[in-house]
């Protein structure tokens, strides 16, 4: 057990170097950022100057080196189109993506695993049928696409709730958070949803297929032998058995949710790291691109440690050898 | 009994269930359309000649300034929306299917490779896999396609790099489970050649995870060619595909010319819920674990 | 209490509805038990057996349903029962024991949670009474030190053990019927006998009446006093153990009884095994192989090892090199073993899981390479050495347990047999129609069958797919891995005089792998009995059965259950 946690930290090291030198050369192909530095009108002086300033003019290998070295003493540089530490930007849009990825997240968990695990129990009746055609729905339609219709239904027509932005917010452990006004929530509703679809459908689709195959086992069959009452069945064993596949992906989907927050931040204008990364793929901001792709990175690897680390918990046949 | 071919028998299970078959004609049905674009569309969207401005924006039945009726209205450019949808369906697909298929070999090949070689090498290229499988799709293609820059291939070589390793892992997943079954090892002790166990024994019995791996994955491909074209990454405006058609279509929304936008979405999401329905039934026929 | 019987069945009808049609897997069986008796229930697979214990305890899955019929449990009527009585009678009145432990008990919750899951079904309880009540139950079947059993999860405990903890949950509200449905063919026999033995004590002392379901007459008749022979959902033939077993009434239970190679005499065929006029196998191409090393034995592996183990990881492997860490206990599967097989004997390979007889079998079959030892035919290696090991000849061929697991499921099966000959140039592809034609007749299949693919077969028809496959490929020596293991009795007998029969015509050598020691008599000369991984004894069948010299061979011997013999 203790071997593997320190295995596995070395190798997210080892995984964090590699995907710096990958996202720097990569980021560092595209485009020259010279041009939005500066206007384009300004003497060649200038020009020559920034770039040196930035460091723009020696060898790349050089520059990842400084890059490493600022990184490991916190400093990710500055942000081109901001003017402002990066690390500093990227950390006031966190929370906003964040608290949209939690909502989003286990919404679709909390609402997503019980109804499939009502498919899967009784996959023949109706409320089933029309439980999988919605999530046959959500898994198909784009992301983006949704967010349209939702925009155009309770925002346009209807006027319910407002078409972007974070509305009020509220601060707590000094951070700015929408979910705690009325106004901020009622911004935040719409994104969420929109985020939530495609992973409530992603979790309704797991957890009947989980259920189904694990009601066709001899051990469902066992416990009906016994007289254990169906609720138990499907709480105490069915439950438990399905948990891993469950916590596995909800981990995978709360990292790739941050990511495709990209999508949602876009269409409902939402103050977070995904709207930053994109306008900062626009307008070539460099260093805000390879901090925010090292933060994903990072992210990642966090969370698939903790998934590991929950299948210690989960199942026992993983923990210790026969007695 | 008359000798019945695998391949017949999941034919004759496919065929009961009423709505795959349904959402297989569709699909069909929507490539089809999609190849003989060129001759059934009302109106060639590419050439520039044939639009006039004055027909921009117009919405559903409106008679166009050539005395045509456009069903489904017309863009911002002046396009005839069903052309557009239908010249759009073409790309996408083309873009999924051509992506698809780059992606099956590349990670079919890998998968089955690491499986059949075993040991350092199998850990090695499972390693690389795994390590790109956990790091989202979107924002792979996201950085490679803004690495690249705008057109087909770019845009197919994003899509590749996004997906190929969720063919790897699972042809690897199946061939390591065929590696180990007895037919495998009865072929290696007969002794058979390797190239021989691989592609007549172990291969074949990896396709049907395969194929609905595929299904998925074709079905992202299309969606996440709309939303990278969506977010300006994609393709250009001058040969949209759905996707790109529902971003130039956004900016009119709120001004309530939803047409612009929700027709190439309707049409693209009645593609990929065709094919994902089609996955679906082969991924329960394929399930050993629901078998009786 | 008056004489009325526990349990009255009477016209019990279960139907399935599958794609093919409706299905009578139970078709109008009636039957009755007393309480406290123990009644057995045989027959093949497909019989309907197990559908008929099912359907008692109200647990058919759709698309079956009892269809018909009455099941009077202590005068009370279960069919057409409301679903939530039926459930307050299972577990209370009566309970049930499957065939395999290891998918019956939940495997992440621990033997206690599912105890007391099982005594919270039918009474509410503290937390504190259910454990003690779990220590109890598991103390009953004989489980030692069940207060440390109690919090262990299900893998961490032996099959039997398993089993065990099964029985104890059956057991808890003393029911007063338990159906036992094939509890102990997942077990070595050595586990089976101790399993019967208890379970004979606990219904004898509980008054509980049992309905043992089975498959193997001897395990039947060594439990039960009644005894209902089932084929095609009926029952052919019912009444006490020893009438049914020594003076058969039904054609059908001779048929069974007649098929039992531990009723005939060694070496002879099997009546009821048909199969003697099947065509004669095509003829061998004459041998251009390698000239044989003069003077060597025929079949020698010489001290051969195989040891499992882990490749550690990265940083494991480098603590175990700097000495921090203890490398994982490899297992040794076989432990330095010699064997030598003169040509034309068949050696029978005996032991039970575990034993390292399989893995042995597929060192000499040249599907593995032994860790340490060679392994050689006439002199010759089977195996190449280095780092990636390939087998070197043709001569030895292996024939598997499993006929479902062992043809490719998406190749015509006469594509299956000519691969190896094509590949090995032993037949021209002009020829191979022909041949593979011929192979299948000599194995008793129509020729026709060639173009077809395995799941068109059954069982015994797939295994005999498998022996043409392994034999076209002209081999001396034949490896078979519990090639009847799987296989019915009726059927079991056919696949062994095929293969005594081919084993005479072309004078092949056979390594007998299996765990049924009644098969292995009958068919080979010679015995090795395995245990952990090392050969313990050896020697001429009868001589070994008869007067067994090691302790373990006395004790498996012991074990198997043995069919009462009629009075001559």
């Amino acid at each position: 057990m203790l071997t593997h946690v320190i295995e596995r930290i070395l190798q997210a090291l080892a995984v964090m170097l590699v995907m710096s030198a990958l996202v720097f050369v990569g980021v560092y192909a595209i485009g020259n950022p010279i041009d939005v530095l500066i206007g384009p009108d300004v003497s060649q002086d200038i020009r020559l100057d920034t770039i040196a300033r930035y460091g723009l003019d020696k060898p790349l290998w050089e520059q990842y080196f400084t890059f490493l070295d600022r990184v490991l003493h916190g400093d990710f540089g500055r942000s081109f189109v901001f003017g402002m530490p990066v690390l500093e930007l990227i950390l006031s849009r966190l929370p906003a993506t964040l608290e949209l990825t939690l909502a989003a997240v286990l919404g679709a968990a909390l609402v997503g695993i019980p109804a499939g695990i009502y498919a899967g129990y009784r996959p023949d009746s109706p409320l089933s049928k029309l439980i999988m055609a919605l999530s046959i729905l959500g898994f198909s339609v784009p992301t983006f696409w949704i967010g349209l219709v939702l925009i155009m239904t309770f925002a346009v027509e209807l006027q319910w709730l407002p078409a972007g932005g974070r509305g009020e917010t509220a601060r707590l452990f000094g951070v700015e958070w929408s979910f705690l006004t009325p106004n901020g929530l009622s911004h935040l509703l719409l994104p969420a949803l929109n985020l939530a679809f495609f992973k409530l459908a992603l979790m309704t689709r797991l957890a009947r297929a989980g259920t189904r195959e694990v009601m066709l086992t001899d051990t469902v069959k066992f416990a009906r032998a016994a007289g254990i009452p169906e609720s138990v069945i499907l709480r105490r064993h069915v439950l438990r058995l399905i948990s891993i596949p469950l916590v596995t992906v909800f981990g995978l989907e709360f990292a790739s949710t941050l990511a495709f927050a990209v999508v949602t931040e876009t269409i409902f204008s939402w103050p977070g790291i995904g709207k930053l990364i994109i306008d900062s793929i626009q307008s070539l901001d460099r260093p805000v691109m390879v901090a925010y792709l090292m933060l994903v990175a990072f992210v990642f690897i966090m969370i698939n440690f903790l998934v590991d680390l929950t299948y210690f918990a989960l199942d026992p046949r993983l923990r210790k050898g026969r007695a | 009994m008359r000798t019945e071919t695998p391949i017949a028998r999941f034919w004759s299970e496919f065929r009961e269930s009423r709505i795959a078959v349904a959402a297989l004609v569709v699909v069909v049905l929507m490539i089809g359309v999609a190849v003989l674009a060129p001759l059934i569309a009302p109106q060639n969207p590419y050439d520039l000649a044939n639009l006039v401005l004055s027909d921009a924006r117009r919405p559903p039945g409106y008679v166009g300034s050539s005395g045509y009726t456009h069903w489904l209205g017309t863009d911002a450019q002046g396009r005839d929306l069903l052309s557009a949808i239908l010249y759009g369906l073409r790309i996408s697909l083309q873009m999924g299917l051509v992506a698809g298929a780059f992606a099956f070999a590349i990670g079919v090949t890998l998968g089955i490779a690491a499986a059949y070689l075993g040991g350092r090498r199998e850990a090695f290229i499972m390693r690389v896999i795994d390590l790109q499988l956990a790091f989202p799709a979107i924002l792979l293609a996201l950085v490679i396609s803004a690495l690249l820059g705008q057109g087909k291939a770019q845009l197919i070589a994003a899509l590749v790099a996004a997906q190929y390793a969720y063919f790897a892992r699972t042809a690897h997943g199946a061939a390591s489970a065929e590696r180990g079954k007895d037919y495998v090892e009865a072929a290696l002790s007969t002794p058979l050649p390797a190239r021989q166990v691989i592609w007549r024994h172990i291969l074949p019995n990896c396709l049907p995870p395969l194929i609905v791996v595929a299904t998925v994955q074709v079905a992202n491909a299309i969606a996440l060619e709309a939303t990278l074209s969506f977010l300006g990454v994609g393709l250009p405006v001058t040969e949209p595909s759905l996707g790109s058609l529902i971003a130039n279509g956004f900016q009119y929304m709120l001004s309530g010319r939803y047409w612009i936008s929700i027709y190439p979405g309707l049409a693209l999401i009645l593609l990929i819920v065709a094919i994902n329905l089609v996955g679906d039934q082969i991924r329960d026929q394929v399930n050993p674990r629901l078998k009786r | 209490m008056t004489d009325a019987p526990l349990l009255e069945v009477r016209d019990l009808t279960t139907q399935f509805f599958t794609r093919a049609g409706v299905v009578r897997a139970v078709d109008g069986v009636s039957f009755c038990l007393r309480r406290g008796e123990v009644m057995g229930l045989v027959g093949e697979s497909g019989s309907g057996k197990s559908v008929t214990g099912f359907s008692i305890i109200g647990l058919i899955d759709p698309p079956g349903r009892v269809a018909s019929g009455s099941v009077k449990l202590d005068g009370r009527e279960l069919v057409g029962l409301p679903a939530d009585e039926l459930r307050s009678l299972r577990g209370r009145v009566v309970s049930m024991v499957f065939q395999d432990p290891l998918m019956t008990l939940n495997p992440v919750l621990t033997i206690g949670e599912q105890i007391r899951l099982a005594i919270e079904a039918h009474r509410s309880m503290s937390a504190a009474e259910a454990r003690r009540r779990a220590i109890a139950g598991l103390a009953q079947v004989r489980i030692p030190r069940p207060e440390a059993t109690v919090d262990f999860y299900p893998h961490q405990l032996s099959g039997g053990m398993r089993q065990r903890v099964a029985i104890a949950i059956a057991l808890l509200h003393r029911p007063k019927l338990i159906i036992c449905d094939e509890p102990t063919t997942a077990l070595d026999v050595s586990i089976q006998a101790e399993i019967l033995a208890e379970m004979k004590e606990l219904v004898a002392e509980l008054g509980t009446a049992l309905i043992w379901i089975s498959h193997d007459l001897a395990t039947v008749a060594s439990i039960a006093q009644h005894v209902a022979v089932m084929r095609l959902g009926k029952i052919v033939e019912a009444g006490p153990t020893l009438d049914v077993l020594t003076r058969p009434q039904h054609a059908y239970t001779r048929a069974l009884l007649d098929a039992l190679p531990s009723r005939a005499r060694p070496g002879e065929f099997l009546l009821r095994g048909g199969g003697v006029p099947d065509a004669a196998p095509p003829a061998r191409k004459p041998a251009a192989a390698a000239a044989p090393v003069q003077g060597a034995p025929y079949f020698v592996a010489d001290r051969v090892s195989k040891r499992f183990e882990s490749r550690p990881r990265a940083l494991r492997a480098l603590g175990q090199k700097l000495g921090m860490l203890q490398p994982p206990p490899a297992v040794m599967a076989v432990d330095e073993v010699s064997l030598t097989v003169p040509r034309g004997e068949a050696l029978g390979l005996v032991g039970e899981s575990g034993s390292g007889k399989s893995t042995l079998g597929r060192m000499a079959a040249g599907i593995y390479a032994p860790t340490s030892g060679t392994v050689r035919l006439e002199g010759l290696p089977v195996m190449s050495e280095g780092a990636e090991p390939k087998k070197l000849t043709t001569r030895v061929q292996t024939i598997f347990q499993d006929p479902f697991a062992s043809l490719n499921p998406r190749m015509r099966i006469g594509d299956g047999i000519a691969e190896g000959p094509l590949a090995h140039g032993l037949v021209d592809k002009s020829a191979s129609g022909a041949y593979v034609r011929d192979w299948l007749a000599a194995v008793g299949l129509d020729p026709a069958f060639a173009e077809r693919y395995p799941h068109q077969f059954s069982g015994g028809q797939r295994q005999r797919v498998a022996i043409a496959r392994a034999l076209a490929m002209q081999p001396d020596l034949v490896i078979c891995d519990e090639p009847v293991a799987s296989l019915d009795v009726s059927i079991q007998a056919q696949i062994i005089n095929l293969l005594m029969r081919l084993r005479a015509e072309l004078g092949l050598t056979l390594i007998f792998i299996s765990h049924d020691l009644s098969v292995v008599r009958h068919l080979c000369d010679r015995v090795a009995v395995m245990y952990r991984g090392r050969i313990v004894e050896e020697g001429p069948a009868g001589e070994v059965y008869d007067n067994p010299q090691h302790d373990y061979t006395r004790r498996l011997l012991a074990a198997v259950p043995v069919l009462p013999e009629a009075a001559a």
